[in-house]
């Protein structure tokens, strides 16, 4: 039981909720986005999607040449360590002459550290073939190269080895919630940080005002 | 001891001569810092965009340092490099930058240079590409030994760091 009531005591809670809201691909005219969050260890998703895809949607005929994908994200989750911060992976596909899915981009970001509202503007990049030989297969058998897990764009090691190409982008806004992370001891603001100094010319006023209470 | 989460990424570089750009990154800590958990160095992977001059490398940092001191507050520095078409690379840039003392998201963009060279050498380098590159890569975030180079701008290496900062306030520390 104790150490249920220590773990209780140490964990904290992030709700994040938001949307995909646009897209910008100059190149493309039908584009869908699937994404997933990617986080540590120690995180767990108490409510809401860990992964989704939108619809398929058309670049408007205008001047903004945009898509709108308006999908709502709203997920929750709990952890005791902030090392793992969730990041949010948007990989965006569209269809080929024939018809096929074709990938259009990977962006990954974290998850802002601070409550509030960001709108958040990614950057999508798909994977090149390693080789001229593969890139002249990829093109005979209309197939792009594309990552096996799109996971792979939320983890700093074995970047090294791949070549991608950025063409375009993805906006997202988030709005951050947290629980009970200051009273963990974090700071995520600079308001956050408790001033000794203020506190201790604060501290005969407060010995003054404590009877009184 | 006082913790510090540094999450965030290094999203991208502009303003270089040429594309197909990548980046090796490491971080820098004085002794009373201590690495607890994730990557203290790395390699971006190599972006060269369809559109526009903005490399996109939106490559994840998470670090969890744990702190006796403030002396040596951690710094990230970068060595920017290009792939050519024969998978050759060439150094494009360094630069460093420090990790904010104060908590929350910073938005950041850190200038880089290249060592200059002679006449000769940038005569060589017009024709055949390379040039100077520094031996002690420490130079790179140290003043000491500055004062003998010759550099010239490059460009800008552009990150979003997330500081989040334990138990500063607790010894007294205001950030």
């Amino acid at each position: 039981m104790e150490g249920v009531r220590s773990d209780r005591a140490s964990v904290f809670l992030l709700m994040v909720n938001g949307q995909i809201e646009t897209a910008d691909f100059p190149e493309h005219d039908d584009i869908y986005c699937r994404y997933c969050f990617v986080f540590g260890q120690d995180w767990v998703i108490t409510s809401g999607l860990e992964e989704g895809i939108t619809q398929m949607t058309r670049k408007s005929r205008d001047d903004r040449q945009a898509f709108v994908i308006n999908f709502p994200l709203d997920v929750s989750f709990k952890s005791t360590n902030p090392h793992g911060w969730p990041q949010l992976v948007v990989h965006a596909y569209g269809l080929d002459i024939f018809g096929k899915d074709v990938v259009r981009g990977y962006g990954v970001v974290h998850v802002p550290i601070t409550p509030g509202r960001h709108t958040l503007r990614l950057p999508m990049f798909v994977p090149e073939s390693s080789s001229r030989f593969q890139q002249l297969l990829s093109w005979m058998m209309s197939r792009r190269p594309e990552y096996t897990d799109p996971k792979v764009v939320a983890h700093g090691e074995g970047r090294e080895v791949t070549r991608v190409r950025s063409q375009g982008y993805v906006t997202v806004t988030l709005n951050v919630v947290m629980k009970d992370m200051k009273k963990l001891g974090y700071d995520v603001t600079p308001s956050d940080v408790s001033h000794p100094v203020m506190a201790d010319s604060g501290a005969p006023l407060t010995a003054t005002t404590a009877p009184s209470s | 001891m006082a913790e510090m989460h540094l999450i965030g990424q290094i999203k991208g570089a502009s303003g270089f001569p040429d594309q197909s750009l990548f980046c090796k990154w490491g971080i820098h800590a004085g002794g009373a810092w201590r690495v607890m958990a994730g990557l203290r160095e790395g390699q971006t992977q190599v972006d060269s965009p369809q559109n526009e001059d903005y490399a996109a490398w939106s490559h994840p940092i998470d670090l969890h340092f744990a702190t006796k001191g403030l002396q040596g507050w951690p710094k990230i520095h970068f060595q920017v490099w290009h792939l050519d078409s024969f998978g050759r690379t060439e150094l494009y840039g360094y630069g460093h930058c420090h990790v904010p003392t104060s908590p929350g998201m910073h938005k950041m963009e850190c200038p880089t240079w290249r060592p200059a060279g002679t006449t000769r050498e940038q005569i060589a380098q017009m024709f055949v590409g390379g040039g100077p590159q520094l031996r002690n890569s420490d130079l790179i975030y140290s003043g000491a030994d500055r004062y003998h180079l010759h550099t010239l701008a490059m460009g800008k290496v552009h990150l979003e760091l997330g500081v989040m900062l334990r138990n500063f306030d607790k010894y007294g520390i205001e950030c």
